[in-house]
């Protein structure tokens, strides 16, 4: 047993599991492990949620993108990225409605963008799995920044960044404001006095603004856990703005302890701006773990991956983030160019102009984006893993990870027979579910009806 | 020549379909809200070989405009908050194995790629038993929570609801077959020739695709439509696979079976391509005596106020609290809203010489739709009646609560109809296409493949 008396005992690891499917690592479905199936497939959904369960990790989180990615063959590509495993999948949304009604404890989070839906809808659709799921569901709340998608919605170009992010506060503070539409205890279903529910805990939000006008109220009931969990991945200055006054989780992709040290302390002082305790925003920087039950296996198996790694795929990686500039008309081994600020993803783009400016090539760059999406990588034994997991930790780099599968199910499986136990063993993980709400086990406060008088104090 | 066989759907019309339904001792009034009810009701529809269960929807508490002008007359009644049906689905399919899963989502409120994926979803969730209700929206309550002041009108809905079909039927074509081909050797997951761009551009919409869920395990989601106007019936004859349909006389009936099958024939549809199913709402009773009891005991639970406020979404705009209750039923004026429901609430009055409180009682119990009281016998000669009339290939089962009257069809009724040879005994397909006896369309770009 390994000594931790850094650990506080409140200090401890909370996991998201990635669900890229059918791999996280773009080209790594041809694994000869992988099952690419994973992509629609139900059943091997549900086989990934009962492992996730198994491992007592906090939610499963599936990302989403409402086009084939790459399809419009933008920035100089041609259509379609048909190398890569992320093409056609369950849409997300439905995936955590049908894992709700056959999982206990696993929180489900998914993405869902402002861009390209109504308010009405997505708050209702979020509160149905949270009622579905006794209180499981969190929403990833994104702006759509690709233009594969715009074209399916009527638009040549996606909004600009500014206006996105704009609509996309109102879009949230309309979803938030109808998710109270109802008090606890509105509805009375009193069959003696005929009395369906207590019009006096009914709330219309009448929200008139710039981008919505939405009269409420919803027509689904108050959440089981008070609110659906709000996540957000937005590391631009006005996506950290939004997060640190709206989330209750943040995805991020620090791949050092120095800079996500440094985010944290950053989201957690904007969030004190706000008023909000520091804990009560989780942050998990992505992690892609290569785990082996010796040093040298995990070093053999973390070249294996790297041999996937397709420099075609990991060129449109990076072609997408260039500002609009054609990166294919410049050579693969040289350095990479001057950027025109990006309008799709701008942290994304600021960690490729940083990786140039230490040298790496346009074709290296790819390779980071092509194995893990530019995530940190991490391979090693269990202990080696936890190690490094716990130093994030104590560093105060991180409330966790969020993992990302090289492919599915074999890592997952891995992860959570191999890994878990070693960081249960060290105190850092827990050993059972705190609750059954995703709130509970994430250990972030339940919100009061914003509606709802104030309760009264003795 | 074997027996023509009934389809069944079990509409559900959570926590009751009845205005009162909830009211009564043996509802359970969180049927609207629980899960496990919803699943419990979706297992008793299957174990009785149901085709299908069907959801009804509205994006808003219905009354929503009367509740803020201050009428608290909603407070009475129940189906004010649900479970979003399309939702809802997706976790009925995860826990079922046969049943069909029809759920309503409009054209209105709605983006088109939106919703192709989430019914090409549900259909890869289910193994092939997805369904999507085409509507256009018609509650007024809608509007205001999408940015208008006021509905869309009818014909402008209509128009937007048939390019949203083509969008959606368009997009469910994207991928071929065998478009994916996941060859690890190769390092090709996906084959870019059988992959297409929609490049729709119409009036509505824009969309180029191509939708990012492969093809469906039905080939497409069944289509079905509930609408009975001259509009309605058109894009049915022309789209749909399913018709739900109120329909209270049998020559009434048969007169909108033949109509629609004939406008479909003009389409080049065969009359088997469309499967019509009328709603019925079974009082059960072991003598029809005490079926009769069953119902009036209901419509003691319901007050005559809420009858009356029951037809507001038919009134055409009239308030028809002002109008004495043992007076004829107003005339009224023209609905933006539910035509043909309109329509035959006033025909009934007038040919039943029906009162005001009358008319509305008799609105309310249903909701439009038929209702059957009697024994398991009179029901099944009912529903065979019909089936052997050509007026309908099969009856949607909407109770006046949950979940004992459904039980009970599904004890009583369906081994009755099973009797008689016009209801499986077993499914006999995995699919709803498989169920309803429709073939699975070709995908279009394989079509001009060969």
């Amino acid at each position: 047993m390994i000594l931790t008396p850094a650990a506080k005992p409140d200090r401890k690891l909370r996991f998201g599991a990635f669900m890229n499917v059918p791999s996280c690592h773009p080209t790594g479905w041809r694994h000869p492990d992988a099952v690419a199936e994973t992509d629609l497939s139900f059943p091997l959904l549900a086989e990934l949620a009962r492992l996730s369960e198994y491992g007592k990790l906090d939610a499963m989180f599936f990302q989403d993108s409402a086009a084939v990615p790459g399809s419009a063959g933008l920035y100089g590509g041609k259509p379609f990225n048909p190398r890569s495993g992320r093409q056609a999948h369950i849409e997300p949304l439905s995936a955590i409605a049908g894992l709700a009604a056959i999982t206990s404890y696993i929180g489900l989070i998914s993405t869902c963008t402002t861009s390209y839906n109504e308010p009405y809808n997505v708050a209702r659709r979020f509160l149905t799995i949270d009622h579905i799921s006794g209180g499981r569901v969190g929403w990833n709340l994104v702006t759509s920044q690709a233009e594969d998608e715009a074209m399916n919605f009527g638009r040549d170009a996606h909004l600009d960044h500014a206006l996105r992010y704009e609509r996309a506060a109102e879009f949230h503070d309309v979803v938030v404001g109808l998710w109270d539409s109802w008090e606890d205890d509105a509805f009375l279903r009193d069959k003696a006095s005929g009395v369906w529910f207590d019009h006096r805990k009914m709330h219309m939000i009448h929200h008139r603004g710039k981008h919505f006008s939405v009269r409420g109220p919803l027509n689904v009931a108050r959440s089981p856990q008070g609110r659906p969990v709000i996540a957000q991945a937005g590391s631009s200055d006005v996506g950290m703005e939004l997060a640190a006054r709206t989330a209750d989780m943040v995805f991020t992709a620090q791949t050092t302890i120095a800079d996500g040290k440094a985010f944290c302390a950053e989201m957690r002082d904007r969030a004190a701006r706000y008023g909000r305790a520091p804990e009560h925003l989780r942050i998990f920087p992505g992690l892609m773990p290569i785990v082996g039950r010796t040093a040298s296996e995990a070093r053999e198996k973390y070249e294996e991956l790297r041999e996937l790694v397709d420099d075609e795929v990991g060129l449109r990686g990076v072609a997408r983030l260039c500002g609009g500039l054609d990166i294919y008309q410049y050579p693969p081994d040289g350095p990479l160019p001057p950027l025109p600020p990006s309008n799709a993803a701008r942290a994304r783009q600021q960690m490729i102009v940083e990786m140039g400016r230490r040298g790496m090539t346009i074709r290296e760059i790819g390779r980071v984006l092509g194995m893990s999406q530019a995530h940190r990588v991490a391979y090693g034994t269990p202990a080696q893993l936890a190690d490094d997991m716990q130093e994030w930790l104590e560093a105060d780099a991180c409330d966790g990870f969020n993992l990302l599968f090289a492919h599915y199910p074999k890592p997952v499986e891995e992860f959570v027979t191999l890994v878990v136990p070693e960081l249960q063993r060290r105190g850092i993980f827990r050993t059972e579910y705190e609750g059954t709400t995703l709130r509970a086990n994430l250990g972030v406060p339940v919100p009061a009806n914003s509606f709802a008088p104030a309760p009264a104090h003795a | 020549m074997p027996k023509r066989q009934l389809s069944l759907g079990g509409f559900f019309s959570t926590p009751g379909n009845h205005l009162a339904g909830w009211r009564h001792p043996n509802a359970v009034p969180t049927a609207d809200m629980d899960f496990r009810m919803y699943a419990h009701i979706t297992r008793v529809v299957e174990a009785a070989k149901f085709d299908t269960i069907f959801f009804q929807d509205t994006a808003a508490v219905n009354g929503s405009r009367a509740l803020a002008r201050g009428d608290l007359t909603r407070t009475r009644l129940s189906r004010i908050v649900k479970l979003e049906p399309t939702t809802l689905l997706c976790a009925l399919a995860a826990v079922t194995s046969h049943i069909g899963l029809i759920a309503t989502a409009t054209t209105t409120y709605n983006e088109p790629y939106n919703i192709a994926r989430r019914f090409a979803s549900i259909d890869h969730i289910s193994g092939g038993r997805a369904g999507w209700n085409l509507v256009t929206s018609q509650i007024e309550d809608e509007a205001q929570n999408f940015g208008y002041e006021e509905h869309v009108d009818h014909a402008r809905r209509y128009e937007r609801a048939a390019e949203f079909y083509d969008v959606v039927v368009g997009l469910w074509d994207s991928w071929e077959q065998d478009a994916l081909l996941r060859d690890k050797a190769s390092g090709i997951y996906m084959d870019r020739d059988k992959v297409h761009f929609l490049n729709h551009v119409g009036k509505h919409f824009r969309v180029r695709g191509p939708l990012n869920v492969a093809r469906s395990p039905q080939g497409r989601p069944i289509v079905a439509q509930a609408g009975s106007s001259e509009a309605g019936r058109e894009l049915a004859a022309k789209t749909a696979d399913v018709i739900f349909t109120a329909q209270t006389q049998l020559p009434d009936a048969q007169a909108f079976y033949a109509d629609v099958k004939g406008r479909a024939a003009r389409y080049g549809r065969s009359p088997d391509d469309i499967r019509i199913m009328p709603g019925i709402t079974p009082v059960l009773g072991r003598t029809e005596a005490e079926a009769r009891e069953r119902y009036e005991e209901l419509q003691a639970l319901l007050p005559d106020d809420l009858a009356v406020q029951s037809m507001s979404h038919i009134s055409g705009g009239l308030d028809l609290t002002k109008f004495p209750l043992d007076g004829p039923l107003p005339e009224l004026p023209p609905s933006n809203a539910a035509k043909a429901r309109q329509a035959l609430v006033v025909r009934t009055a007038r040919e039943q010489n029906m009162t005001l409180r009358q008319i509305a009682r008799h609105t309310a119990a249903a909701m439009g739709h038929r209702v059957l009281v009697g024994t398991a016998e009179y029901m099944a000669d009912e529903l065979e009646t019909w089936l052997r009339a050509d007026a309908a290939d099969g009856f949607n089962v909407i109770c006046n609560y949950y979940p004992g009257p459904l039980e009970d069809f599904c004890r009583l009724v369906v081994p009755e109809l099973q009797r008689r040879g016009v209801f499986r005994r077993e499914y006999t397909g995995r699919t709803l296409r498989e169920h309803l006896g429709l073939p699975v369309p070709e995908n279009r770009y394989t079509a001009q493949r060969r």
